[in-house]
């Protein structure tokens, strides 16, 4: 029978998880954007090198989330390199959605036109001074929208880390399940948390942008 | 063990792999489109009845819907098998994702094709299956790829609960040869070679849409 | 008529194109140019659309790679190291035909950009500057506006203030007034007068031919990839020497 209450009583538990789920979301997301932003502006950087990463980035988007994650967790101690799983999932969920991003910031770097490359050459600029200052400022204005989309997917995949044993909170559902042999109430609880927190999520990353575009737009 | 006696290993559970795929492709297509087509047509409570069954599944994570769906279902006195827990949870999580591609090519047609039809003295669902979606289809299928590579990339997930796919495979050749490193080395490459094409596929298809709508302007 | 250049060269010149050739795949977009601009010089290069000539001018500070010849801007070889075109470009200004302002920063953030960051002067001297050239292209009080807040016209006097903070030793102008709607075309035309007057060395692809009349030493006019004729304005309107000048004038008028 389904026990009501004994799922109320695991929902503060949880929520506590949720700390450990939000903080890996925000340094899994600035990873992302930062490695995806290296990846592109590395793709674009040179013929060879664009290939590279062209097959690197491709890689990544075509092989499961799960098995990379175990690939860095079971792969990584062989060769003597030992970190924690939370350090080693953050990673793996920034190396993953790194390959996305990649391609939203792809779209949205080909969106600047052609004239501000030419005037940035024009007046001298340096390579990483045109990348930092014309570049990457017009770039976000244009990826506001699938780059937010991201981050609350991000968000959805942070569960996975339970397969690691990380304590978020699909991890900690399941701690609560081996421990009292119930798994349903646990489950359900955390379903519902995360269907909230998801749609809240998504709201408020809805927000931001709206206030960025309007702060941007001019 | 070689290399190629973990591969084999490995693709020895891809007949699962393919299974899932196809079971979840039965509920997720249909699902994609029903809901797609119901959110455009309709209005009211109808349409936010849509909403919210869609959201529900393509809101919450869906290794969460998995697992509540295993272990949640037999106390609502449904025992499923878990190759249709999984094939009911990846299908209609992917079908959400869809539905939502479908939503957009609809809207994104010039509503003169809506007009037109019903000036034509056409029904609303004449209008809808004879000019409106096969129009609307050809924008999809990008997407469509793209969400079959997720979905590939899902059934993954299934190892969780105890199905003998690729991942599953892969998992007990690791424990039992000790050797990670070649039992996910060789996981990753197998969904490489199965995910890649469609990689490939989805952005020739995006690239060759893109041009013929820009052809269209002209 | 490249022996005839080849002749005229003098050390004066502050850029020497020499048998310059440009192709794209099979076309053959320049073909054997040569020419000086002396310091000083004011020189107005027109011809129908596809000419080569924007394409002449943007090699100038390689922004367009030639395929053959050879290109000295003030002394220095124009070839396609970073860093020599990165000199060049310090001492090479350009105005575009779609003034290429950066969107995301204010006319001053466009006007000081290259001052802080290239020739590393400090933040307040770089505005001072700055404010400068915007007076004298007349738009000192729209510093604090981003671009899409002003009109064509002011956008390109601001493109053409940007370009004179860095003192540039010569002016390229690609075809500088044909986005502009005719009401604005005047003020542009007006500040780049001016600056012809105070002695900017300018190299100008534009269909303005009353400006080229008044304000150019020398007319070059191209026709498909190559200089069909050189000559000072008042020979070049009054007695174009060539059938296709004369046609291309002709058309101009109509």
């Amino acid at each position: 029978m389904f026990d009501f209450p004994f799922m109320l009583s695991t929902v503060p538990v949880l929520l506590k998880a949720m700390g450990t789920t939000i903080w890996v979301t925000l340094v899994a997301s600035i990873g992302a954007a930062l490695l995806g932003f290296s990846f592109e502006i590395a793709r674009r950087s040179g013929r060879y090198s664009g290939y590279a990463m062209r097959f690197v980035i491709d890689f990544i988007r075509s092989t499961p989330i799960l098995v990379q994650i175990y690939f860095f967790y079971f792969v990584l101690p062989q060769y003597g390199v030992t970190l924690p799983a939370l350090v080693i999932g953050v990673f793996a969920l920034s190396l993953y959605y790194s390959g996305y991003l990649a391609e939203v910031f792809k779209a949205g770097i080909d969106s600047i036109p052609a004239g501000q490359f030419e005037a940035a050459k024009s007046l001298g600029l340096g390579r990483l001074d045109t990348t930092l200052l014309i570049v990457l400022p017009q770039m976000l204005r244009a990826v506001a929208a699938p780059m937010g989309n991201y981050f609350v997917s991000l968000l959805k995949a942070t569960p996975y880390l339970a397969v690691i044993s990380v304590h978020e909170m699909l991890g900690t559902a399941l701690d609560i399940g081996s421990e009292t042999f119930r798994y349903p109430e646990p489950m359900i609880a955390v379903g519902i948390i995360f269907l909230v927190l998801a749609l809240t999520i998504a709201q408020a990353v809805r927000w931001l942008e709206l206030r960025l575009l309007a702060s941007l737009k001019r | 063990m070689s290399f190629l006696d973990v591969l084999s290993v490995i693709w020895s559970g891809f007949g699962v792999t393919a299974e899932v795929t196809l079971l979840s492709l039965a509920y997720g297509v249909p699902f994609a489109l029903i809901f797609g087509i119901l959110q455009f047509t309709t209005q009211g409570w109808c349409r936010h009845a849509a909403t919210i069954v869609i959201e529900f599944w393509r809101s919450s994570p869906v290794i969460i819907l998995l697992f509540v769906f295993y272990y949640a279902l037999p106390l609502a006195g449904l025992t499923l098998q878990a190759m249709s827990v999984a094939a009911l949870v990846l299908g209609l999580n992917i079908g959400g994702y869809g539905s939502q591609a479908v939503r957009a090519a609809l809207q994104s047609l010039d509503r003169g094709q809506y007009e037109a039809g019903m000036a034509m003295g056409l029904t609303r669902i004449q209008t809808l299956m004879l000019i409106e979606l096969p129009q609307a289809l050809k924008a999809m299928v990008p997407t469509f790829v793209n969400l079959l590579i997720q979905l590939v990339k899902g059934t993954a997930l299934v190892s969780l609960i105890t199905l003998a796919d690729m991942t599953y495979k892969a998992k007990s050749v690791a424990q039992m040869t000790f050797d990670p490193a070649s039992a996910y080395m060789g996981l990753l490459l197998s969904y490489f070679i199965i995910c890649y094409p469609l990689t490939i596929l989805g952005r020739s298809l995006e690239r060759r849409l893109a041009v013929a709508k820009e052809g269209g302007h002209v | 008529m490249t022996q005839e250049h080849d002749a005229k060269s003098d050390d004066d010149a502050i850029v020497q194109i020499r048998n310059l050739h440009k192709w794209y795949g099979p076309f053959h977009a320049l073909k054997n140019i040569s020419l000086d601009v002396r310091r000083g010089e004011k020189i107005v290069i027109c011809g129908p659309s596809g000419s080569g000539k924007s394409t002449l001018i943007r090699c100038v500070n390689g922004l367009e790679r030639y395929s053959e010849g050879r290109i000295l801007a003030n002394g220095h070889l124009v070839d396609h190291r970073s860093d020599h075109l990165r000199l060049i470009c310090q001492e090479v200004g350009m105005v575009f035909q779609h003034f290429n302002l950066f969107p995301h920063l204010t006319v001053m953030e466009n006007c000081t950009l290259a001052l802080t960051r290239v020739r590393k002067i400090p933040k307040a001297e770089a505005i001072e500057v700055a404010q400068h050239f915007l007076e004298r292209v007349r738009i000192p009080e729209h510093g604090n506006k981003y671009p899409s807040q002003l009109s064509g016209g002011q956008q390109q006097r601001v493109a053409i203030a940007r370009s004179l903070c860095m003192r540039p030793k010569v002016m390229l102008f690609d075809e500088p007034t044909s986005a502009l709607d005719p009401e604005m075309i005047k003020e542009v035309l007006e500040v780049m007068t001016g600056l012809a007057r105070e002695g900017m060395t300018m190299l100008c692809v534009t269909h303005e031919m009353g400006f080229a009349r008044e304000v150019a030493d020398r007319i070059v006019f191209m026709d498909a990839g190559a200089i069909v004729e050189e000559a000072p304005p008042e020979e070049f309107f009054g007695a174009a020497k060539h059938e296709r000048s004369r046609k291309f004038l002709s058309q101009l008028l109509h």
